[in-house]
């Protein structure tokens, strides 16, 4: 297995995986979607609210702010050592008190861990005019995107196939596919058109410059070929600032990790095996 | 209020919506706005495109 990044920052990662089933890659995305934990506010005790929205309305916007994430500090909920009950290892929480005319921005929640702020502290939560009141109380939790989607670490996340483009010798370059291809990775060379190498990982294989080339009346056969290349993927993984795309990625193999174990461990289990 | 996040990808986008109103209303071009925010997906964009702020339409009737 090999990864190679085009580019990579804290919010965005491009990189190839090679050397995979697609099985694995897959595995992979949805690991890096729905495994890898983040705190998101889920509790929210509204002491006065008369503001222009309902509870719910706010409760389920500070439901979506991204919140950093330091995953050595807290833990999942379940496995706490409270017992599910609530503290400071597996839960923060956050104050908020502000009277209008003002609009609340999540820069006002204050939290109880100067680590645990939300990632942005512009996000506008609700308009107050004069006299308006809002005091609330919220806690945010550990959870993963399996339970919802404000538990996310990615934004975007998915993968593509790394494309392959055969040009055969029949090409007359009489640049019908150049024109065509809306991605504009193809260019006339020549007395036979060519791949722009460092567009390549653009083309999504839609195959309009193969049907561009038959049309020309060249034959049953197209002179250009646009084919998988089996086992090598294109990922983009778009963070929503939690933590690093990279620590996405840690832990979301680290997960894959463990499952493989486990499994591994469960079948030899039922079938009687001693563990090497 | 602004959605917090897009509803397709997930991307906070509330927190370009006060900039981008700014300067919506001198007159700029959307397009340019986008771009300059980093709003690069069209399901991104459309939330602030056709976003409708009606909060200040709702407060006298609290």
């Amino acid at each position: 297995m090999e990864i190679q990044f085009s580019s990579l920052d804290d919010t965005l990662a491009r990189f190839t995986l090679g050397g995979v089933r697609p099985s694995f890659a897959n595995a992979l995305r949805r690991a890096m979607i729905s495994e890898v934990p983040t705190l998101a506010i889920d509790d929210v005790r509204i002491y006065d609210n008369t503001s222009a929205l309902f509870d719910e309305m706010l409760a389920h916007r500070l439901g979506l702010i991204p919140i950093k994430t330091d995953l050595a500090t807290y833990s999942r909920k379940e496995t706490c050592a409270c017992g599910g009950a609530g503290c400071p290892s597996c839960s923060v929480t956050y104050t908020l008190s502000v009277e209008g005319p003002k609009t609340v921005m999540s820069g006002d929640l204050i939290p109880q861990d100067p680590e645990a702020i939300p990632v942005h502290d512009n996000i506008p939560i609700v308009k107050l005019t004069k006299g308006q009141k809002l005091v609330l109380e919220a806690r945010a939790v550990l959870n993963t995107g399996k339970e919802h989607a404000k538990w996310q670490p990615t934004v975007i996340c998915g993968y593509k196939n790394y494309p392959v483009i055969a040009i055969s010798d029949v090409c007359d370059a009489c640049g019908m596919c150049v024109e065509e291809c809306p991605r504009e990775i193809l260019a006339s060379k020549g007395k036979k058109v060519a791949v722009i190498e460092e567009k390549l990982p653009e083309c999504s294989m839609c195959r309009l410059c193969e049907r561009a080339c038959v049309a020309t009346g060249i034959g049953d056969e197209p002179a250009i070929k646009i084919s998988a290349e089996p086992g090598r993927f294109i990922f983009v993984v778009e963070g929503d600032g939690s933590f690093p795309v990279k620590e996405i990625m840690q832990w979301a193999i680290q997960y894959i990790k463990g499952q493989s174990d486990e499994l591994e461990k469960q079948v030899r289990e039922i079938s009687g095996d001693e563990k090497k | 209020m602004i959605p917090v996040r897009c509803f397709t990808c997930g991307k906070t986008i509330s927190t370009a919506f006060e900039e981008f109103k700014q300067r919506r209303a001198a007159g700029e071009d959307p397009k340019k706005i986008l771009d300059d925010l980093g709003l690069s997906r069209y399901c991104c964009r459309r939330m602030l495109l056709t976003h409708n702020e009606i909060i200040d339409e709702l407060n006298p009737y609290q």
